[in-house]
């Protein structure tokens, strides 16, 4: 799993060249690149979801990397999106202020081909990680809050469907609410058909007239005088129609 | 001691012929012998079930009823094969003829000839039951049927449509005095809880139910190729039949 190095990455860079090199040198390893002129192009991004690690050059024109590394931190939705500071200032006391200011990683310019791949693969990897754990916290709090509504009986089964897509335990788990909540509202509706057609209302006024309409006649009244020893097994004429 | 028992319901298709052919099929396992009447003399369809084929019949209950025959003349042996013991059944069919409905429904008849017919019938085979399949609503011969049955079985769905008429057919039958008189509740959807409907209609009705059968797609698949009590002897609906049947009898 931590072999997860695909992704998008952000150049940002005043220099041409160097923005080619290393969109070259990132393609070659399977990555998207998509590149920024300068601080406020690079924010201006960043503000559309897409970015999975940013390679930052401090020099810039308008908005410099300091900046844009303070701007990401403060930003709730930028926090988490990794920063390696590319930088031609070789010295210590700048990797500090970086890092302090939020940035993962700190590479002099030039810079190491082979130590450049493999930060940027750590990173990515740290990065999928954290996106996995997000991801499976925020399906957790789903299945909680299905429970509840599961409990209160407004559970609606397809606000699970993003999670019962899992094949893990959690996925197994949001499965079952919705099978269970499809089966509680099936037999509710089976019961609601049922009280339904259960409800017997007769209407009695209107039955009373149809009784009488047929008791109230001769042949009745003879069928009725000789109803039992008709069943006693007598032989009776009744009148016919 | 022979017993005349109908079957009846207030409205058509409620699945009267089919309770009456299994009820009678089921008294022949037992070893009786069963006379079985097609008063549906507008609607006729039971001899289907008891595989009767109407070409070859010559004698029927309308030509009873215009004094061409006996009423045991009419009679034709129709004892389901497997049935032994001594059990055996006999239909009177009603003319499934386009001119011979119109006659009866254009001249009528006399209904006394017809309880006279019973009778007869009754004599002649020596039955022990006499099942008298009836037409929907409650015309003249039913009520001859109902005021001469020893027990009276009412069926219905549990559907609204269904009832009002049997409430209209509750109250005459008592006014008829009939000694045993009970519900059947046919057709009853699946997912149905069968005590519920059952003390639910016996609430409505104040009127025993003897007995709540399902819907059965078999049943409705069989019903014009054979009797589904032969077909199916342990198939819960024939169990429903089962139960019927004796409660008719004792
Ligand atoms: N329990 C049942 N389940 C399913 N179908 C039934 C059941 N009882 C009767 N039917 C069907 O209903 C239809 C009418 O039945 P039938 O016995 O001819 O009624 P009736 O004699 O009251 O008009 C037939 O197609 C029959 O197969
Ligand atoms: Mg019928």
């Amino acid at each position: 799993m931590t072999d997860q190095r695909t992704g998008t990455v952000l150049v940002v860079d005043d220099d041409p060249t160097n923005r080619l090199l290393l969109r070259r040198g990132l393609e070659r390893e399977g990555l998207q690149v998509e590149t920024a002129v300068d601080g406020v192009e690079a924010l201006d991004r960043l503000a559309a979801p897409g970015i999975d690690l940013v390679l930052l050059d401090l020099l810039m024109p308008r908005l410099d990397g300091h900046e844009v590394l303070a701007r990401m931190r403060a930003d709730a939705r930028l926090r988490h999106v990794p920063v390696i500071v590319v930088s031609g200032a070789d010295d210590t006391a700048e990797a500090v202020r970086c890092i302090e200011l939020g940035a993962e990683d700190f590479l002099p310019k030039p810079f190491d081909p082979v130590l450049l791949r493999a930060r940027i693969g750590a990173s990515l990897s740290r990065k999928w990680l954290r996106d996995v754990e997000q991801d499976y916290l925020q399906q957790v709090g789903l299945v909680l809050r299905a429970a509840g509504e599961v409990e209160a009986g407004t559970f609606e089964p397809t606000t699970l469907d993003a999670v019962a897509g899992r094949d893990d335990a959690l996925g197994g788990l949001a499965r079952t609410f919705q099978t269970m909540a499809r089966e509680v509202r099936a037999r509710e509706r089976r019961l609601e058909q049922q009280v339904g057609a259960l409800r017997i209302e007769i209407d009695q006024a209107r039955t009373a007239r149809q009784v009488a309409e047929i008791t109230e006649t001769d042949y009745f009244a003879d069928l009725q005088r000789k109803a039992a020893s008709l069943r006693g097994g007598g032989h009776i004429r009744t009148e016919g129609p | 001691m022979s017993r005349i028992v109908s079957i009846h319901s207030f409205r058509g298709g409620t699945g009267k012929s089919n309770t009456t052919a299994n009820v009678a099929a089921i008294l022949a396992a037992q070893g009786r012998r069963v006379g079985v009447v097609d008063t549906d003399i507008l609607s006729p369809g039971i001899h289907v079930l008891f595989g009767l084929d109407q070409d070859a019949v010559g004698n029927s209950l309308n030509t009873y009823l215009w004094g061409q025959c006996t009423m045991p003349e009419a009679a034709y042996e129709v004892t389901p094969p497997g049935v032994g013991g001594g059990g055996r059944v006999w239909l009177v069919p009603s003319s499934v003829a386009p001119q011979d409905i119109a006659r009866v429904m254009h001249d009528g008849y006399d209904v006394g000839r017809l309880g006279d017919g019973f009778r007869a019938l009754v004599d002649a085979l020596d039955l022990d039951v006499l099942i008298l399949d009836t037409h929907p609503g409650l015309n003249e011969e039913t009520l001859l049927a109902i005021a001469m049955s020893d027990a009276l079985a009412i069926v219905l769905r549990p559907d609204h449509q269904d009832y009002e008429g049997t409430q209209v057919t509750v109250t005459v039958a008592r006014k008829l005095a009939v000694p045993t008189m009970v519900l059947v509740v046919n057709k009853t959807p699946a997912v149905f809880d069968e005590d519920e409907v059952r003390e639910r209609v016996e609430k409505a009705y104040e009127c025993r139910v003897a007995t709540v059968v399902p819907h059965s797609d078999e049943l409705m698949a069989l019903s014009s190729a054979g009797l589904f009590a032969v077909g199916f002897p342990d198939h819960p609906v024939t169990d429903r039949y089962r139960a019927l049947a004796a409660d008719l009898m004792s």
